[in-house]
């Protein structure tokens, strides 16, 4: 094996343009798979990151009213009856809306998420990207105090708002006691968190709830009280306008979308890396074409068709293998490069591209492989000269 | 025993619906140690002789046997395996690969054969002092004069120390002093009993001969011993 290799690496560095052009279409291929199916692949990992935290063990429930369902919306009674089902340990329910709001004699309308002022902290530090910046998360008994977005500290009102500022919701005084860092989610950043009772009060919301976390017990068996879950509210509505999933599904249904993503990147990419793999099977073609009267000379001096097959395959193999090392820098070094920009422009944990050891090995045996089968037909024509023909050549 | 003998062989080549008889009837055997020459005019079938010997190519009738080994139905495979142990061949066009440096031109028929990198290259040392080219061993042939080159070929037809050495016009492309060394060269290889077989037209090399063979039209018209 040694020979075929030393004889392949003069045979590559004979004709060095040559060699360099070949290699070119294998790096680009190369180069283009690793670097898309990184992005796909970090999409998908920054979406399981973010579920992670959020845990496996909650389903959640939406009303589709909002989003044009039909029917009343979740209610206190769906709660209570959620809440006694087997094999759930706590419902947190959740109010979002937007409302009115003053801030220095400035009025603007604000989004508000309400959750119960005891468990917020618990519920959203574990699930999300919330970090304090300063003050403190609303705790119990915290009814008129809302902890708020970096952005509605920051740029929302004319005027900053900071820690002990009061800002005017619906007439009532709320004053800040605390402000998240940025979780690079604007969604995230522009909004406050009030007490849910406290804020259904102000609002008259009555007994409306926009959707619930519920915990589980037992990890497992999430698809069953899923199932429960659903009975109850069927019992309790005459529609159905509801979402429960679990955080499985949740996770499923968006890394569902990246993975189409990531299938059309991959077959973007494998067509360049077949193109890569006929520039292959040309070179060869070429070479054994002009190594006509060599392989003559090697016939005549007792070389067996397998020498000719193994020479020319190994030879084409190590093109694919090289041209597949460095596409698989260039685009690792692509994706690092994307990582960066990323952290620039959409801000941190939002998308990380990720180079795993198994992509780079299906791409080093990917590149390898079309090395070897562009190979083979030049290698079996050349197997087959007629020694007489191909020394007279 | 008789290293080759070739009984009743003809060779026809077909160019579309015609049919060019190039051998007609050969018989003729070679014993071991012999340095036949076989002379002729173009066209006259001593290269198609050459490449039946040599096994390279097979005949249109009769048998070749060589070592009294029937090679004239052998597979592809059988005969590279008999080229690569029975037969060395000398080229008048010397036809060494370019990219190999000398001592790998003279290795490779070992390498075809199997033979350990250490064994080989010590044996492809050896064969090219033998043939006054110590001093040239990681040379590219193209650094080489034809005389040197010619050296080396006779050298990697010597590396499987094969039975027969088929040289064809093997002072063809050289100046006289040259070529006068290669002659010498391969009368000493038959003077230490290798079996030397040479076509050409150059009767002055011809007679280095202890044979001569003379082809015309296909057919043997003189075969004398001197």
């Amino acid at each position: 094996m040694i020979q075929y290799l030393e004889l392949t690496f003069k045979n590559l560095t004979y004709r060095k343009m040559r060699t360099f052009l070949t290699l070119l279409g294998v790096v680009i291929g190369i180069t283009a798979i690793v670097a898309l199916v990184s992005i796909g692949e970090g999409m998908t990992k920054s979406v399981n990151a973010q579920f992670d935290r959020l845990g496996a063990d909650k389903i959640f429930v939406a009303s589709m009213v909002a989003a044009g369902g039909s029917g009343e919306g979740l209610r206190d009674k769906d709660l209570n009856r959620i809440e006694k089902l087997p094999g759930v340990r706590a419902v947190i329910p959740v109010v979002t809306l937007v409302a009115g709001s003053e801030f220095k004699g400035e009025e603007k309308a604000i989004p508000i998420t309400g959750v119960p002022a005891k468990e917020a902290e618990q519920v959203f530090s574990d699930a999300q990207a919330f970090r304090v910046l300063n003050g403190r998360w609303i705790g119990p008994g915290d009814r008129k105090k809302a902890t708020i977005g970096f952005n509605i500290h920051d740029d929302f009102y004319r005027v900053k708002v900071s820690v002990g500022d009061k800002i005017e919701i619906q007439g009532n005084e709320i004053e800040v006691i605390g402000i998240f860092a940025d979780t690079g989610d604007s969604n995230q950043n522009n909004r406050i968190f009030i007490d849910f009772d406290y804020l259904r009060e102000i609002m008259n919301k009555g007994d409306e709830i926009t959707s619930m976390v519920v915990r589980l017990d037992d990890v497992s068996k999430a698809e069953a009280v899923k199932i429960r879950i659903k009975e109850a509210l069927e019992k309790n509505h005459d529609t159905t306008s509801f979402m429960v999933l679990t955080s499985e599904q949740l996770v499923k249904q968006i890394t569902d979308s990246f993975k189409v993503i990531q299938v059309v990147f991959g077959g973007i990419a494998a067509v360049s890396l077949i193109v890569g793999g006929v520039g292959i099977a040309n070179t060869m073609i070429m070479n054994v074409l002009e190594r006509t009267k060599e392989i003559g000379i090697m016939k005549a001096t007792g070389a067996h068709g397998s020498h000719i097959i193994k020479m020319i395959v190994v030879e084409s193999g190590i093109i694919g293998l090289i041209g597949g090392s460095i596409g698989i820098l260039i685009g690792y070094g692509i994706s690092l490069g994307i990582n960066i920009a990323a952290e620039q422009y959409l801000g941190a944990n939002v998308l990380s591209t990720a180079v795993t050891m198994q992509l780079a090995g299906f791409a080093l045996a990917f590149s390898f492989g079309v090395g070897i089968i562009s190979g083979v037909y030049p290698a079996y024509k050349a197997s087959k000269l007629d020694p007489v023909v191909a020394l007279r050549s | 025993m008789s290293l080759l003998k070739i009984e009743g062989v003809g060779k026809t080549y077909h160019m579309g619906k015609v049919s060019v008889p190039v051998l007609k009837d050969i018989n003729l055997e070679i014993k071991k140690g012999e340095f036949v020459s076989i002379m002729g005019p173009s066209g006259s079938g001593k290269s198609t002789m050459m490449n039946l010997v040599g096994a390279l190519d097979r005949p249109s009738a009769g048998r070749i046997l060589l070592n009294d080994v029937d090679i004239s139905k052998l597979s592809d495979d059988s005969l590279a395996t008999i080229r690569q142990k029975m037969v060395g061949f000398v080229f008048q066009q010397f036809n060494l690969i370019p990219r190999l440096t000398t001592i790998e031109n003279v290795e490779l028929p070992m390498w075809f054969a199997g033979i350990p990198k250490k064994v080989r290259m010590r044996r492809a040392r050896d064969l090219l002092v033998q043939v006054g080219l110590g001093d040239r061993l990681t040379h590219k042939s193209t650094e080489l004069s034809g005389g040197q080159m010619q050296r080396v070929a006779i050298a990697r037809a010597l590396a499987n120390k094969p039975e027969i050495i088929l040289a064809d016009e093997p002072t063809g492309n050289l100046d006289s002093k040259s070529g006068s060394e290669i002659a010498k060269i391969l009368t000493g290889l038959n003077e230490e009993g290798k079996t030397i077989i040479i076509i050409t037209h150059d009767a002055s090399l011809a007679k280095m001969a202890k044979r001569i063979i003379t082809l015309k039209d296909g057919e043997i018209v003189d075969d004398t011993v001197s």
